[in-house]
Parts: structure tokens; sequence; C-alpha cells
């Protein structure tokens, strides 16, 4: 004990002492684990540094990806075969390599809005809850409007106004996040603040800032990681409700809800692959990223 | 007062408890909480169980109860309740044989009330539902139990709900419900641990009425070795989940046998012990976790007597006269009084205040208002005439360089709310406040760095000075890079520089705030608001959540940095009897203002404010022998939204009768300061020869 290991390590071990605790936890963890290396090895980029600089064009994986996402590699609306796994689209690409790629695209946007409205929904509740007073009057106030719409709306307000691209979606992702981010934070903001050891730093006249980013925000972080979770699942929803109403990336981009939103022509036709695998891959995604959250926060509330 | 003889034993006991062991089964495996403890309590008998936490004083009292959790379970023992085992039967059958024949009262009345129901509702329920009483004969006599319990105006009561009540009114509408079954056994579990002193005694009186009235059997337990000794014939006292000695409590306090109860009672600061003139003796070393306990006697690693036959064996509960037992092997030759402190706790006499500097502090007429709730019908639009809560009132003091102040009174006196106007966390209403010279009325955040680092603040609860994100080091490390304490390559030496000044090693330096106990937290903190060597340090009830070692060892540590550095210290406490050991000059506070003001000597001596008076009477002293006068604080503090005009204190003032027309004075002119001599001063219509008289009068 007398020497404690830095902060890092101790912090992945006991990550992974969660994982090992809570077979919740460890369930969404190897869901999510699944889309995290499927998007990461759909091709060689990755592992090419060429790759990254442009000097040379992606190539599909062969043991993953197999196919390019954007060509007709196969005769259309096909089923599941050996030669594709999960069948063909109208176009005849292959699905599973639309999916592959599909992951990358929501494993980028949902992480980056949700990190974005982080950063924008814990400095206002940080600001809210901390000086209290008419500072916190007229930021609840507009937390609560815009709260007060649904979310959907906002998203739907955001893009049809600014267009789609992979940017006003991250946009949309952040402002409607944002505001329940801040109400958390400055919940636990105005608990935290009555310690004593903020009236230690207050004492010490220590400058605000230094008392809610260093005195006060370590310790609400468990919660906002928590949160941050299942604000990822819900912008995995999002961004495929939006590509499912044509709002998403523009085509071919193998958006999962622009895949859904493309196969549901042809289900009534006998094809309802396009559909099944895309709400598959959305459903595991955010079941997993649930799971996570749910056995994350038992695990850690249980040694308060 | 209570030291009726027990009942002759003709009559079997009501609870006998034999050689009890219960553990708990945890994430570490089996933990024996409580081991061979063997009691019994015969009618009409009060037993006290007293220790610290952590030793198996509720532990004992759930398993009474069979309230011990799925993880818990009797190991090995017995208990036998009015002469029938408790042991092996099913639930149900224990239900049936124990019926509502004992009753528990817990330390938070607020968690036995429930919120949503009218005390009215909550007692009745007792009966209409256990003994198929009628509404109005179940009303009848709960209104006559709230009568028996000194419960004014019981009608009212019944109507409202608990959080209506006052915290004292809570706990005796509990014990009243509670003897409402009119129980053999009832178990008080730290009933007073939560209310103000004046309340505690209050509730005490009943406790011991009641006794006597309904001739019932209790279990008192309690940290508080004052609170046992004036409500218990027999004590026991526990440590670490055994029972180290049990006698007839004059001979506890007298005669301990026992050198753990000898280190309890050494280490408690007692009403008429100043630190000039006497040490706090605090036992070294803390109380074992129940995982590991030392191979021979559990108290051998603590002990001062501990020679090698203690390591060997673990001594068992031995009667040494008829009514007292000792679980020391040496027990015959331990004498109290023969203890000689070991040398390295010997304590230096104080420095005297350097008074020739001037005062360091000088306070004039400090206000400290909140705003209040409006009670106008515009209040939800923000309008209508704004109400105050007048925390502090009109306090005007001067602090000399070097010395202490002690300030006491009871919850809501605005003690906390001085101390934290002078700091700079709250505002000041009005008044003037000089330091060193320097005005402080502008809040923290716009003083001066040089000004913030002379005065500092140590924090009431252990649990929450410490950041749990951080090492002691960084956390300790922090002022001494603000205030340019030391050079930047030095700051680590100079942290463990403060970590010895406050008796801790140097590997503290990397642990967290979660794997610190109590004392160490409070010891950190000390660290920490001494670190840029402040010229005055502000203490809030800094010992209050502490076991009593602790305590003592804590206060021991604040003397010493104290003289070591020359700092003024200001000490906030609800116990009268700290204050006296560790001030100089006192201060009691009621209501926002200072009431009485002197050195020391002079306000706990005769002639007394009426309210130092009823203090005084009211603080459980740790010796059955001393007698105190009876003087009992009627009704609930005011609120200091609205405090009594003139004197703040007439509507409870057990002395203005003394003055003519029963102090009609005292609700129309506000009271004068009348000088008792050598800066005593006292705020009271009553002539200082009266209070003397009154004072000194035969208890």
């Amino acid at each position: 004990m007398a020497d404690a290991p830095p902060v890092g390590p101790r912090r992945l071990g006991r990550a992974l002492g969660v994982l090992r605790q809570s077979r919740l936890a460890l369930v969404g963890a190897l869901l999510v684990g699944f889309w995290v290396i499927v998007a990461v090895f759909a091709d060689d980029c990755v592992i090419s540094p060429a790759c990254w600089t442009g000097a040379r064009s992606y190539t599909p994986t062969p043991w993953l990806a197999v196919y390019s996402f954007s060509e007709s590699v196969g005769p259309p609306l096909t089923g599941p075969a050996p030669a594709h796994w999960l069948g063909t689209d109208r176009n005849g690409r292959d699905l599973w390599a639309r999916l592959a790629y599909g992951a990358r695209i929501i494993l980028t946007l949902a992480p980056l809005g949700v990190g974005l409205a982080l950063l924008v929904g814990i400095a206002l509740g940080l600001v809210a809850g901390y000086f209290g007073g008419l500072v916190d009057e007229v930021l609840s106030r507009l937390i609560d409007a815009l709260i007060a719409f649904p979310q959907i709306i906002l998203y739907l307000v955001i893009i049809a106004a600014l267009g789609p691209s992979a940017a006003n979606v991250v946009l949309a992702i952040t402002l409607a996040g944002a505001p329940g981010i801040a109400r958390l934070v400055r919940g636990l903001t105005l608990d935290l603040k009555t310690r004593d050891f903020v009236a230690a730093a207050q004492t010490r006249g220590e400058h605000a800032l230094y008392i809610m980013v260093v005195e006060i925000l370590p310790n609400a972080s468990g919660p906002i990681l928590i949160d941050a979770m299942l604000r990822v699942g819900y912008a995995v929803f999002a961004i495929g409700t939006l590509g499912f109403l044509g709002l998403g990336l523009p085509p071919p981009s193998p958006d999962w809800g622009s895949i859904v939103n493309a196969g549901r022509k042809f289900i009534q036709a006998g094809h309802p692959w396009d559909a099944l695998w895309a709400s598959l891959a959305t459903a595991t995604l955010v079941v997993g990223l649930n799971l996570l959250a749910d056995g994350w926060s038992e695990e850690t509330s249980r040694y308060r | 007062m209570n030291q009726t003889p027990p009942p002759a034993d003709i009559e079997p006991p009501v609870v006998e408890v034999e050689h009890l062991s219960l553990s708990y089964a945890t994430r570490q495996g089996i933990v024996p909480a409580v081991r061979d403890v063997s009691f019994a309590i015969a009618r009409g008998e009060t037993l006290g169980l007293v220790g610290e936490s952590g030793c198996g004083k509720s532990t004992v009292a759930f398993g009474l109860v069979n309230y011990l959790g799925r993880n818990g379970q009797i190991t090995g023992g017995d208990i036998r309740f009015q002469g029938q085992s408790l042991l092996g039967r099913t639930p149900e059958a224990l239900r049936r044989l124990r019926g509502d024949q004992i009753a528990m009262v817990y330390q938070d009345p607020l968690t036995s009330l429930n919120p949503v129901l009218r005390i009215g509702d909550q007692l009745t329920e007792v009966l209409t539902v256990h003994r198929g009483l009628t509404p109005a004969a179940a009303r009848a006599r709960c209104l006559d139990m709230l009568a028996r319990v000194y419960m004014p105006d019981p009608e009212q009561v019944l109507r409202r709900y608990p959080h209506q009540l006052s915290g004292g009114q809570q706990q005796r509408v509990v014990i009243a419900m509670a003897l409402l079954n009119n129980p053999a056994l009832l178990i008080l579990d730290e009933p007073t641990t939560a209310l103000d002193v004046t309340v505690e005694a209050a509730v005490l009186d009943l406790i011991a009425d009641l006794r006597r009235d309904f001739d019932t059997a209790i279990l008192f337990i309690s940290h508080n070795l004052g609170v046992v000794a004036r409500v218990c014939q027999r004590v026991g006292v526990m440590y670490a989940g055994e029972l180290v000695e049990l006698a007839p409590c004059a001979q506890i306090f007298a005669d301990p046998r026992h050198p753990y109860t000898q280190g309890l009672l050494r280490c408690l600061p007692k009403l008429g012990r100043r630190k000039a003139n006497s040490g706090l003796y605090p036992i070294r070393g803390r109380v074992p976790a129940p995982g590991q306990l030392p191979p021979g006697c559990v108290f051998e690693p603590r002990c001062d007597y501990a020679r090698d036959a203690c390591r060997q064996q673990r001594p068992d509960l031995r009667a040494l006269t008829a009514e007292h037992a000792s679980r020391c092997l040496f027990a015959e030759e331990i004498d109290a009084g023969a203890w000689v402190p070991a040398g390295d706790l010997e304590l230096p006499p104080p420095a005297a205040p350097v008074l020739a500097a001037g005062p360091i502090l000088r306070v004039n007429d400090l206000k400290a208002y909140y705003p209040g709730p409006r009670n106008s019908p515009l209040a939800f639009l923000g309008l209508g005439p704004q109400q105050f809560v007048r925390a502090v009132d009109g306090v005007s003091f001067d602090l000399a360089r070097g010395g202490t102040l002690g300030i006491v009174g009871e919850t809501g006196s605005g003690k906390s709310t001085l101390v934290k106007a002078l700091i700079g966390l709250e505002p000041l209403t009005g008044g003037t406040v000089e330091f060193l010279g320097v005005d402080l009325h502008a809040p923290v955040a716009q003083r001066d760095a040089a000004l913030i680092r002379e005065l500092q603040m140590v924090f009431q609860n252990p649990e929450a000075t410490m950041n749990p994100a951080y090492t002691v080091g960084q956390q300790l490390e922090r002022p001494l890079r603000r205030f340019h304490i030391v050079p930047r390559s030095q700051v680590r030496a100079e942290v463990i520089r403060l970590l010895r000044a406050v008796k801790l090693d140097e590997y503290y330096y990397d642990r967290l705030p979660r794997q610190l106990s109590g004392g160490e937290k409070q010891r950190v903190g000390i660290a920490r608001a001494f670190a840029g060597r402040p010229q005055l340090v502000l203490c809030d009830e800094p010992v209050s959540a502490l076991d009593v070692s602790v305590q003592a060892a804590v206060l021991n540590l604040l003397l010493e940095i104290q003289r070591e550095q020359a700092t003024t210290l200001i000490l906030i406490s609800h116990d009268l009897s700290v204050v006296y050991y560790f001030s100089d000059q006192v201060a009691v506070m009621y209501l926002g203002q200072f009431v009485e003001y002197g050195p020391a000597e002079a306000v706990y001596a005769p002639p007394y404010h009426p309210y130092t008076e009823s203090l005084l009477a009211a603080v459980p002293i740790p010796d059955p022998a001393v007698a105190q006068a009876h003087l009992r604080l009627e009704g609930p503090v005011p609120s200091p939204l609205h405090p009594p005009s003139a004197c703040r204190f007439h509507t409870r003032c057990p002395r203005r009768a003394l003055l003519p027309e029963g102090g009609r004075i005292c609700e129309e002119v506000a009271p004068p300061w009348q000088a008792a001599g050598d800066e005593h001063h006292i705020l009271c219509h009553i002539p200082l020869a009266q209070l003397r008289e009154v004072g000194t009068s035969p208890k």
C-alpha cells in the first residue's frame, strides 16, 4: 500500500476489475469491442502509414471487410451466401463490407459528437452549479428551453437548416446532448461545492476556475462517464435515424440508417437483408453500450 | 440522583446474554464482529455499553433483536429472553416469543418516523394494528404516553408531521412509540448523540424517569462516558468486539480495572481540567480491524502494562468481586491512580499569550444575515419584503496574539457563521473586522494572497475535508506552492516535514484519503491549514466527529503546533469540556450574540450568565460522583428569523423569576454588558451579586 502505483495504470486496473466482476459489463464490452475492431480494421489503412498520407488508396482487408463498400461486386439483391456473407444490395454491393465501413462512420461521429457535448455541457454545468444565483438562473432556463424540444426535432431542424454533412451531424449531436450533460453536472456540482475541501480551496484563495476543474470535476467524473456511455448509444440511434430519413451522409456513404432506408423498399419483394442487418448492427451496438454503462455504474456504486 | 440500588436477585433477569459471538460474511471472508460477550439485565435496571466506534456495541443490540442483516449470523453462545432461548428458532416463532416485548430506539429519530404520516397516525397504528384497540382508545393512550415523555401540548403534536418537530421532540415521540407496547426490554442505541447538550440533558432525565416508572430493563449504548455515567446503574466497556470490563457505574469511573477503561477516562477533557495544569493522554495505536486481531489480549498492542503473558493467551472475562469483572490478566495489579504517562507523552506547558503586540483580530458589531423566505403572497414573483436570518447579530471582541478563543453554543447559535464570515466564506452584513490592522470586509476571493495566507481554517467533517481524488501529498503541496512557502525544489521535503509535524509517517504522501482513518484525515486537514504558517487559524468543531482517544491526540497536536508557530486560534465547539480545556478566552453564544465573554476560568465559574449556567448543568460529566445543578432549558431555540425582543434568552431563561414582575424588563429593554471583573462580561439584567449567589448555591 505504501508504494501505490501511479494514477494511469491504477485506473486501467480498476476498469479491468469492473469487467471481471460484472458479467453485464463484460457482455457490453464484447459487443462494443466487436464493432470497434470491425470499424478499425475495415481496411488496411490503420496498419499502413502510406495510406494515412494519401500516398496510396486503401484496400479492404481481405480477412474482414473483403470488398469495397462502394463498388458493385456481385449480382444485386442476393441473400447470405459464402461469397457474400450477408448478401448484396440492389446495386450488387457487399452488405458486410457496407456495414463494416458504416461502423467506422458511426463510431467516429457518435463519440466525437458526445465528446463535444461533454465539453460544452460540463462547462455550462460547472459554471451554473458553482456560481449559482443569476448565472445559474439564466443558464438553467436556457438548458430547460433546449431540453423542452424533442431531440428528434432538434436534429431535423439543424440538419434541414445546415444541410446533411458529417460536421453538421456532429454539431446536431453536440447541441442536443449538451443540455442534458449540463444539467447532470450542475446537480453534481451543487452537491460537491458544499464539501469542506471546496471551502478549504476557497479559504486558500484559489481561482474559481481552479476549484471547478481541479477540485470538483474529478469527483464528478464517475457519473459523467456513465452518462456519456449511454449518450454515445443515443447518438448512434440519432445518426441511424437521420440516415433513415435521408438527412445523414450523402450516398454512397455506407451509413447504417441509409442502408435500412434503401433496403426497406425490397422487404416486401422478398429481400429483407439490407434492412435486417443494418438494424441488427445498430441494435447490438446500442445494447452493448447500455450494458457497459449499466454494469459499470452497478459495480462502481457497490464500492461506495 | 440515579443511584438506586439494583433490585434484589429474586427475579430472573429480563435478558441474559451468554458467551455471544456474532459474525458478518464479507468479501474478505467471515469477520467476527463480536466475541464472547456475556451480560444480564434485570427489571428496572439500565446497563450501559460504551466503547469507540467499531467496537461492536450496536452489533450486540442488533443480535438481540435478530436484525443482523443478510450477511450477519450468531456463531456461538446464547441469548435468553425472559428465561427462554432465542436461538435456533424460526423467524415466526421468534416473533411470537418476543412479541412486542423488545423495543429499540435509534440515533436518528427521523429514520424511525415516516415523514408522510402525522405523528398521531403513526402512534395509534402501533396500538390499533398490534393490539386491536379502537382508534379512540388508542388515541387516548397515545396522548397519555406523550404526556409521560413530557411532551408539551400532546394534542397538537398528534396532528403534526415529523419534520414539524424539533430533534428533541422527535426523539421523545420515538421513545413514546417504543414504550406504547410496554416492552420488557428497551434498547437505546446512541439516543442522544444527534441532540444538543441541553436537549440531551432533558432526554436523559426522561430515560432515567421511565426506567423507574415502567420498571423496564434498558440496554443503553453510547460512545459518551458522560452520558452513561448519568443514566446507567451498570456499565460494560467494549473493545474490538469483546466486553473488557463490566462493573457498577460508580466503580467503573472510580476504580477502573482494565487498561482500556483507564485509557478512555484519561483521554477525556473533563470540566475543570485545563491545558495549563493537565494533559490529555491519548491511547496509542488504533482499534484493530475485526479480521486482524492480535493473537493474545486484543488490547495488548496499545496497552501500557503489556507483558509477555498478554501476548500468549487471550484472557477471559473474570470476576474480581461479585459485581466487578475485567478481561485483564493483571486486573488486580493495575491502578489508575498510580499511572504515569510515558516520557514522550508529557506535554510542556503552553506559552503564555504575547499580549504586548496588541490584538491580532478586532471585531466590532459584526453582523452576518442570510436572506430568509418571503412570506408575502407576492413572494412567488420575487416581491414582498425580504426577511433575514440573523445568524450573527452584533458580535464584538478583541483577540490577543497567541491566545485561544473558544466559542460555545447550541446548534443554530451562529458560531459557524461567525468564523465563516471572518474567513470570508460568508458576506458580512455589517460591522467591522480588523485583522493585523487590515480591514477584512472583502470576501475571500477578493483578498490579497498575503492576507489569505495568514488566516486559515480547520474543518469539522474529516470525511469531507480532503478531496477524494488526490493523494495526501498532492493536497499538502498545493498551499505550499500557492503561497510560495518554500522553493519549488523543496516542496516535497516540506510536505514530509508537515506530515511528521502531525505525527504521520512519510509513506502517507502517496495515500488516498479513502485509505485513511477519520483521525488521520483530520491530521492532514490540520497540516494543510498550518502549511502556510498562518497567524490565525479558525477551528470549526475540529474533533467532534472523532472518537475520544483520537480526539485527545488531535487536541494535543493542535496545542503543540500552536506553541511551535505561536499561532492564534479560534476554536468552535459544542463540547464545553473541550473548550474549557483548550481556550484562554471563552465566548458563549446564543442566537447570534455573545451573552458572556471572558477568561475561561472566569466564564466557567460563578457568576454565570443563566444560559452558561444551563449549559454547564446539562453537560454529561464522566464521573457519577460529581453533583450537577438541576437546571433544564424549556422549549426549542427560537428562530433567528424573528429573534425574541430585548434579551434573546428571555423565552427560555430559568433565572428570569429573580427579577421583579417576573422579568418584564427582559422582554422590553435590551440587557446591559455587566463587568464581572478581569475582563469578564455578562449580558444580563440580573445583578451580578444575585447571579453569583444562585451560581454558588448548593446543588
